[in-house]
């Protein structure tokens, strides 16, 4: 067991990227884009990160198109849109939260300056239910995920541009939390997102392909193979940190929402393409 | 408690209370470090929890074993806390 204390302070050595401590989001966001476009330079054109690992594998790529004649997710979008449209017991629906077709996917992740928060299209649904006298849903999979293929369909298209608000030091701290999540390593296994996600992008851990994490925030809900249903970003989220043998955060708790606002902010300018189909 | 479940640096178990003592100051060392630091590792736990199945099967060896397994987790995990801290902003490209 002395072993893992000196291997864990010994992955430490070796991880040769420049400090950027003073950097703003806007640095931040630059020289990561800059990080894939030197490492991938056959993604072009460059949104097509916005595909994740079937931006940098052309064999998968090929699969995947084929998949998506007849995508996964088909039905979760029937089903989110009987739920968006099902009246509650108020009389109301997800429409007076959200409008006639749910397409605000661009809109969220954002900083909610009144509560001191990032807020998540999913916590938002959550809130909207609950503020009309509804059960919440459970955050990774089942309705949840349907409601969000039903408006993630509908928000196609749309740009990420999420903002950072200079007028709040709460919002900035957000972020900064979420990077630190992003960049830390965790659990028995010692890895951080940056990891498998930048520093060995597009190299195989067993028999898969780490994605590129520019472009992760673009396409979720998503219809996993491994998982044969729908789940969220955060329900991966979870999976990741169970993989690598960190107990995982709690769905839509603080810490995945900062880490999502991250993630999002990093892809910045690629659009959403959710709900997506993934190995 | 008589290991001094207040300090969380490394305890030295070797030869004192009982296995039961010993598997409780593991479990309090790692919710100790998981709220002081926000790391939880799934396999301390599963190291705690097989320490208690031995006992209560009544391997005390193994059991006490398990839970000196258990509190190294703990203390890796500390450190591993302690030196990401440092660290993980050499990771942030600039």
């Amino acid at each position: 067991m002395k072993k893992i204390i000196r291997n864990v302070a010994f992955g430490v050595i070796g991880l040769s990227v420049a400090a950027a401590s003073v950097a703003g989001p806007e640095e931040d966001r630059q020289a990561f884009r800059k990080f894939y476009e030197n490492r991938f330079p056959q993604v072009q054109p460059f949104g097509d990160f916005q595909n994740g690992v079937y931006s940098i594998l052309p064999a998968a790529r090929e699969q995947w198109e084929a998949i998506e004649e007849f995508p996964p997710y088909e039905l979760s979008i029937e089903r989110g849109e009987q739920i968006y449209n099902k009246t509650f017991a108020n009389g109301k629906s997800l429409k007076d939260c959200f409008g006639e077709d749910g397409a605000v996917r661009e809109k969220y992740p954002h900083w909610d300056k009144s509560r001191g928060m990032v807020v998540t299209m999913e916590l938002a649904i959550n809130e909207c239910l609950e503020a009309n006298g509804e059960k919440p849903l459970k955050y990774k999979k089942g309705a949840i995920a349907d409601v969000s293929s039903y408006m993630s369909y509908n928000s196609r298209g749309q740009i990420l541009n999420v903002e950072i608000p200079s007028d709040d030091p709460r919002a900035l701290a957000a972020y900064e939390m979420g990077k630190e999540q992003f960049y830390t390593k965790r659990g028995q296994l010692n890895f951080a997102c940056a990891d498998c996600h930048m520093h060995t992008a597009g190299m195989m851990y067993r028999a898969d392909t780490t994605s590129p994490a520019l472009g992760h925030a673009t396409s979720w809900p998503v219809f996993r193979s491994k998982w044969q249903e729908m789940g969220t970003l955060h329900r991966r989220f979870a999976g990741c940190h169970t993989n690598i043998r960190a107990n995982p955060y709690k769905a839509q708790g603080e810490e995945y929402r900062n880490l999502e606002y991250f993630v999002s902010y990093m892809s910045n300018g690629l659009e959403f393409n959710g709900p997506a189909a993934r190995k | 408690m008589a290991l001094g479940l207040a300090m969380v640096a490394p305890v030295a178990f070797a030869g004192s209370g009982t296995t039961a003592e010993h598997i409780e100051a593991a479990t309090a060392a790692y919710k100790q470090v998981a709220k002081e630091t926000g790391y939880q590792w799934t396999v301390s736990v599963v190291a705690i929890k097989a320490a208690k199945k031995a006992l209560e099967a009544g391997d005390d060896k193994l059991a006490r074993k398990l839970a000196h397994d258990a509190m190294d987790l703990v203390e890796a995990t500390r450190t591993q806390a302690k030196l990401e801290s440092e660290t993980w902003k050499m990771r942030v490209p600039k």
